[in-house]
């Protein structure tokens, strides 16, 4: 069962309710301000109005505010508007979250704490943590994780005389040329740095 | 119609985890079980030198002196054998999760779907394994889940063997019977009675005298060696639990009744979470404590009312103490089974009204299991379960954390971290 209350108001009666649920209290008029993104008391006030008209907000018997159905568990799709719904949910459906974006092959995603400053340049500093995918094809201009010496290196991959060669992102740092075959274990896909 | 039922197995699976996010351990005896004080895993090159399953750490640096012994990173394992379903599931959806390390999958039918033979999805399930996880496992491809095992235990490790119908015979006349999956001592013994020693002369023993000696999974295991599939590969994914079990070794072991009893206290509290997790509750329970020399006492009682709220198994518990424990004898563990389990939401109301109180308490622990959402696993814990909380579980170097434990994020603390596995180890310039 939906109930019409006016244009615009389903979204700011929502988080009225949020706000009295987790609060367990209404919401001053500066509050409401913050709530509804509003600048003056008095826009909020109109809207308040506007709210008591339509009967979504009551005035209990000392004139203060009340939510006339405070546990509405009707998830109001937004207004009803010349028969064609606003449906906002449904747009979120194409949304995604950072975890999908920043990976794309979940099984594969290993994450590696950038140690020294050799892809300063690339704008990898030491301390990021970079989202690598093992088993993914490494092509020329790509940054790899390559297994060098028995430890990791994270650089660009590059071709130089025909053979595939690892190159710094940093001038004081020098390009590996690799004496056998070259393993590369990952593919650099992200940069994470948290603050 | 024949099917074609494939076994993965990793290869030295914790070791290999190990091996494949850190190259300096490329090539080295890795060994895993250091906060056990024995072998979990080793990797090949340990198992070259000697080391076996269960070694004791002292035995293990005698024979391989070099040998790198790291505690074992549950979590990460998990994180990987969870990725190593997944991958498998991309080809088909009937996969049997059957240990941390290995998996059952069925492929029946996926031939003209993949464009390709059995032994050629096989080959890039593998492959894709290797590539992606980094580490090698082995498969084999057999008509049923038994010869399936048969076959991924035949060329380890990074092998793929299939047995064909036609050619079962050929691996089982040299496969003695209790090397078969599910063919235990007692089995093999009575086998071996009637000269049954190897398991083609198993399968070659006709029908009649099996079901005459013997019980039906035993019958089954007849019909799966000669390539008839009776055993289906079961897909429930952490589905109905009907027991949980929580136990925990300690090191040193401990005299201490008040201590023993807090270990005890704090596997109950790990299990209820579970069981409010799974939306479960006991009807009865095990306790079970271990000695030093592996002796167990064990008590088992019946609750009065289906519980998963710690409070009343933990009376139960203390009840039962007294059987439990010997003054003078040291324990390296207890445990706790919760058996009898129903789904929490038929459960009845007890006649003597005591349901109110029990609703409140319910509510009070819906307030912990949130606290452990959001904050992670025993932010808050029960007094009775002090000592065991504040107590390092093991002492001296058997207590060391898993390096990844130790290499907190920014944001991550000691309870939780991101489910990314992270490699490790030296990084060149």
């Amino acid at each position: 069962m939906f109930t019409y209350y006016g244009r615009m108001t389903p979204n700011a009666l929502d988080k009225l309710r949020t706000f009295f649920r987790s609060n367990g209290r209404m919401p001053t008029f500066r509050e409401l301000a913050r709530l509804w993104g509003f600048r003056s008391t008095n826009a909020v006030a109109k809207l308040v109005r506007k709210l008591t008209d339509t009967g979504a907000l009551v005035r209990d018997r000392a004139g203060r505010l009340a939510l006339a159905d405070p546990f509405s568990s009707v998830r109001l799709l937004g207004a009803v508007e010349a028969g064609w719904p606003s449906p906002a949910e449904e747009e979120l459906a194409d949304t995604m979250s950072l975890d999908e974006w920043l990976v794309r092959n979940r099984e594969a995603t290993f994450m590696l704490k950038v140690q020294g400053s050799s892809m300063t340049g690339a704008g990898i500093m030491p301390g990021d943590v970079i989202l690598v995918e093992r088993g993914a094809p490494a092509r020329e201009g790509d940054i790899v994780v390559a297994e060098v010496d028995n430890a990791w290196t994270v650089k660009y991959l590059r071709r130089r005389s025909g053979r595939m060669v690892l190159e710094p992102a940093n001038e004081a740092y020098k390009t590996i040329i690799p004496s056998g075959e070259l393993n590369i274990a990952a593919v650099v896909k992200a940069v994470i740095r948290k603050y | 119609m024949s099917r074609a039922i494939l076994h993965i197995d990793g290869d030295a699976f914790f070791a290999s985890c190990e091996q494949a996010r850190n190259p300096e351990l490329r090539g080295k005896s890795v060994i895993t079980g250091k906060e056990r004080g024995i072998a979990a895993s080793m990797s090949y090159e340990a198992k070259a030198r000697g080391v076996t399953r269960a070694m004791p750490l002292g035995q293990i640096r005698q024979v391989c002196p070099d040998a790198v012994i790291l505690p074992s990173d549950y979590e990460t394992y998990s994180l990987l054998s969870k990725r190593f379903f997944d991958i498998v599931r991309r080809w088909t959806p009937d996969v049997e999760e059957y240990s941390i390390d290995e998996c059952f999958a069925d492929i029946t039918g996926l031939r003209r779907q993949w464009r390709a033979s059995y032994r050629d999805i096989a080959a890039s399930i593998t492959d894709r394994l290797a590539a992606e996880l980094g580490f090698t496992f082995s498969a084999g491809l057999a008509p049923s889940k038994v010869l399936a095992k048969v076959a991924s235990k035949w060329n380890k490790p990074h092998g793929l063997t299939v047995i064909s119908s036609r050619r079962i015979a050929g691996f089982l006349n040299d496969l003695p019977a209790g090397k078969v999956w599910g063919i235990g001592p007692n089995t093999e013994a009575l086998l071996a009675k009637h000269r049954i020693m190897t398991a083609g002369q198993f399968a070659r023993t006709p029908f009649s005298w099996v079901k005459a000696h013997l019980t039906k999974p035993h019958r089954e295991i007849w019909y799966e060696l000669n390539g008839e599939s009776v055993l289906s590969v079961s897909t429930v994914q952490d589905g109905p639990k009907y027991s949980i079990q929580k136990f925990r070794t300690f090191t040193p072991p401990s005299r201490d009744r008040e201590f023993v009893f807090a270990q005890m206290s704090r596997n109950i509290e790990n299990a209820c979470i579970k069981a409010r997790r799974h939306r479960m509750a006991a009807r009865g329970a095990y306790f079970i404590l271990r000695s030093q020399d592996f002796r167990h006492t064990a008590v088992e009682v019946s609750l009065t009312a289906p519980t998963a709220l710690t409070g009343p198994i933990i009376a139960a518990a203390r009840e039962a103490l007294p059987s439990l424990f010997k003054e003078g004898t040291a324990w390296r563990a207890t445990g706790v089974v919760l058996t009898d389990l129903i789904t929490d939401d038929d459960r009845q109301p007890d006649l003597f009204g005591a349901h109110v109180a029990v609703e409140r308490m319910r509510r009070v622990y819906e307030g912990l299991d949130s606290l452990d959402t959001k904050y992670g696993k025993h932010t808050v814990w029960l007094g009775s379960s002090h000592l065991a909380q504040v107590r390092e579980r093991h002492a001296g170097e058997r207590g060391d954390l898993p390096e990844r434990q130790m290499l907190a994020l920014k944001g991550e603390n000691g309870r939780r971290r991101l489910a990314i596995p992270m490699l490790m180890g030296r990084q060149a310039a």
